[in-house]
């Protein structure tokens, strides 16, 4: 019974796999040319983000969170989390285009690079 | 006063170590005096745990910034509550209120059980191993204790931390945590002594029931913050972090349920080893994920030095009971067989091999980002449709035995009276899916599929308490009421699961609600213009500011309508926080119980020129889910009451196992 169980938890697993593909690989900015299609990017931001997430497109760049030099310049459009400036720790979902990292809309995360390891921590998802 | 917090920690752990070490040594050797000392040592250790917190609690309220975690997570303008909830705001009170819950908890089994000493022999030990791990964490590698030069003020609680909730969730899942720890030892203590009979399960099912009650409440209590506080729209995000404490939950639903087959037929004894195993380990986990920072989180945690010995200890846990298991597997064969694959235990076997499947999907969803780093070199995460999938390919089907289990006989039953068992709930699911359908729910498959389930479970639930009442009203010659409410009290487990089997179809249909059938608009408006989301006329007015002791509050006003019936003004936008540099959004929520929806309002940007960009949302049913813990939290306390009658049933049932065992 419960080999059954078992197997009919991989054949759902592999169904699941076939049709979705997998997740999506997390990358750093210093990492990022060699990664072709849709990726997920954390870095942090350089400066204080410009322009308008609603309009045009918000504007930032980022770093690498530990050492790199590697600098991306991001477009990103949607909501914007609350916790956003110069420092923020981000994660994005996108892919390079002519140098140019453009996410897609409302994947924008903030993780605040804070001491105080709060239980939970206001961010967008 | 640090050296004193200090001193009372050191002393916890050797009280630990000791009655660790003691307990085994009198358990393995039968003797009764070094067990009895070995068991003063647990409750000494309590006492001395007791001293180290509230020398923290004290420093707390004293603002004594020469303790560096009050200087790191309160300052002076915080209120008296927040600055005592600091104390779980951080990692190293955290570990300080697991140890104190733990030893407490210890305390209360062995003093509640001092009557049953074969069965407590090992228990001591293994709840004092649990402890020595974490004492020694607090002694050695996060202590509370570290002290220095008192700086003027402290670096404050963040701002969305300030909250009612966030005073209330961290302890309840704590308390759900830490409680997981007591039917883990009952069962490694009854594979220790070679006692494998249900007298274990029997002496722990109440802590079980309220360590899997509180992390439910916990949960639930988490997800209204979100939905509150945070301000995106939603409730549950399928985080890491919010995962770790879904993951024992479930694991404690399918062991809650497996242990009535075990108790009744027998059957499914190693099932339940491994099931609490399960949840004790998946609740140590849980407490790595949140406090290590090893798996990328939105709720980030800085990298803490505790993790490689959490890890360890996972591993030292995991090793341990899968040997136990297999020492005592010649012990755990099962009484009976299961006779027929529609029975009531083949229904218990499907809903937990279904939970437990929800429970693994997710844990390798968890994991799926280290392992994909040790295995292929790159970290790849795994977002929210792969979650939403299986909640739904699991759920459902969960949700639908939810209402066929009660109905099935016990040992074997036809087709034909499975047929006519299910057929007023039946009914009633197919014409509420009639209804539904007619009033366009056919967008969304799932929902629709949801609801006619749902429909499906009260049908049921409705059954079993009328034939219940009907039964005793004959037998006894009650008047309705008297029936009903006698039914309930002569089986309080049955119905106070009942009852939480309607909290759970409250929760699905309050879930399929608002993520199947809610509506989003997102639009810039100047002040005057409109917009409109799901038959609401929502007009944005202007923009008020308002400086409070800490926070910029800017605010828009809106005027909210509905077919031309002006409904009232909302006041919706962001707090500005000068100092922390940063804003939060403040949602305008509101709730519409005849519609039974939510209007929910977020300022998505505010810009110069005072035009704003507005996100409305309209959520159907997500009360439910609110209403929903209100439920749970009475069928919960329903099954947990004390029932004499049943102790005495019990008592008489195992007196027999318990003798030989004496002699």
């Amino acid at each position: 019974m419960i080999a059954l169980a078992v197997a009919m938890l991989l054949a759902v697993f592999l169904v699941y796999t076939s049709v979705a593909g997998n997740g999506t690989a997390q990358v750093r900015p210093s990492d990022l040319a060699g990664h072709a299609g849709v990726v997920s990017l954390t870095g942090r931001l350089v400066a204080k983000p410009t322009g308008d997430a609603h309009g045009a497109g918000l504007h930032f760049v980022v770093r690498d969170v530990k050492g790199g030099t590697a600098r991306v310049p991001v477009v990103y459009k949607g909501t914007v989390p609350d916790m956003l400036k110069a420092n923020s720790d981000v994660t994005v979902q996108g892919e390079l285009r002519n140098g140019v990292f453009v996410a897609k809309r409302d994947t924008l995360i903030t993780k605040c690079p804070s001491k105080y390891q709060p239980a939970k921590k206001t961010s967008n998802t | 006063m640090a050296d004193l917090g200090r001193a009372a920690l050191v002393t916890s752990l050797a009280l630990a170590l000791y009655a660790l070490l003691a307990g085994a040594a009198a358990a393995h050797l039968r003797r009764r005096r070094l067990a009895d000392s070995a068991r003063n040592a647990l409750l000494a250790a309590f006492g001395s745990t007791a001293v180290a917190a509230i020398v923290l609690a004290v420093a707390l309220l004293r603002h004594d910034f020469s303790f560096a975690y009050v200087a790191d997570h309160t300052s002076r303008s915080l209120p008296w509550a927040y600055t005592l909830s600091a104390f779980w705001g951080g990692q190293e009170g955290s570990l300080l209120l697991w140890l104190l819950i733990l030893t407490a908890y210890g305390v209360a089994a062995v003093l509640l059980n001092r009557r049953r000493a074969d069965l407590v022999a090992w228990v001591v030990p293994v709840v004092a191993g649990v402890s020595t791990f974490f004492a020694f964490l607090l002694v050695a590698v996060a202590s509370p204790f570290q002290t220095q030069i008192a700086p003027v003020d402290g670096a404050g609680l963040t701002p969305s931390l300030q909250n009612p909730y966030m005073v209330a969730h961290p302890p309840m899942l704590y308390l759900g945590y830490v409680g997981l720890t007591i039917p883990f030892a009952f069962a490694m203590g009854a594979l220790l002594s070679g006692r494998t009979d249900e007298r274990w399960i029997v002496a722990t099912r109440r802590w079980t029931l309220a360590a899997w009650g509180f992390l439910g409440i916990g949960q639930l209590l988490g997800a209204h913050w979100a939905y509150v506080e945070v301000g995106w729209g939603g409730y549950y995000a399928w985080d890491p972090v919010e995962n770790a404490a879904l993951m024992p939950w479930l694991a404690a639903t399918a062991f809650l349920h497996s242990v009535m087959i075990q108790e009744k037929k027998g059957m499914l004894k190693v099932w339940n080893m491994v099931l609490v195993a399960l949840a004790f380990g998946l609740s140590i986990f849980g407490t790595f994920l949140t406090r290590s920072g090893v798996i990328n989180s939105i709720h980030s945690f800085t990298q803490g030095s505790i993790g490689p010995w959490f890890l360890a200890f996972i591993c030292v846990v995991t090793a341990f009971s899968v040997a136990m298991i297999l020492w005592r597997l010649p012990l755990l064969r099962a009484r009976t067989r299961l006779e027929s694959p529609i029975s009531r235990e083949a229904a218990f076997l499907y809903n937990n091999l279904l939970l437990v499947a929800l429970c693994l999907t997710i844990l390798w969803g968890v994991a799926f980002p280290i392992l994909s780093e040790a295995v292929r070199g790159e970290t790849l995460t795994i977002g929210r449709p792969y979650y939403d999938f299986f909640l739904r390919i699991f759920g459902l089907p969960l949700l639908l035995l939810m209402g066929l289990g009660p109905l099935v006989a016990w040992r074997r039953q036809s087709l034909r009276a499975l047929g006519s068992a299910v057929l007023w709930p039946a009914a009633v699911a197919l014409v509420a899916g009639a209804i539904l359908l007619a009033f366009g729910a056919g967008s969304s498959r799932p929902g629709l599929i949801a609801y006619t389930f749902s429909a499906f479970v009260l049908g049921a639930i409705g059954v079993e308490f009328w034939r219940g009442t009907a039964a005793r009203r004959a037998l006894a010659r009650e008047s309705w009421l008297q029936a009903f409410s006698s039914l309930v009290a002569r089986n309080r487990r049955r119905y106070g699961g009942y009852v939480v089997h309607a909290a759970i179809v409250l929760l699905a249909i309050g879930i399929a609600g608002s993520s199947a059938y809610g509506s989003t608009v997102e639009r810039k408006l100047k002040p005057g213009e409109s917009l409109s989301v799901a038959g609401y006329d929502v007009t944005y007015r202007g923009l008020v500011r308002r400086e409070s002791s800490n926070a910029v509050e800017v605010r828009a006003v809106v005027d909210v309508a509905r077919g031309g019936n002006r409904l009232g003004t909302l006041k919706v936008g962001k707090n500005e926080y000068p100092v922390e540099e940063t804003t939060s959004n403040e949602v305008g929520i509101r709730t519409d119980w005849t519609r039974a929806e939510d209007l929910f309002l977020i300022t998505d940007q505010i810009n110069k020129d005072g035009s704003v960009y507005f996100k409305a949302l309209v959520k159907p049913l997500v009360n439910l889910i609110w209403l929903a813990g209100v439920v749970f939290l009475l069928g919960s306390l329903i099954a947990l009451w004390p029932d004499a009658r049943e102790a005495r049933r019990l008592a008489a049932r195992y007196a027999d196992a318990a003798a030989p065992a004496e002699a």
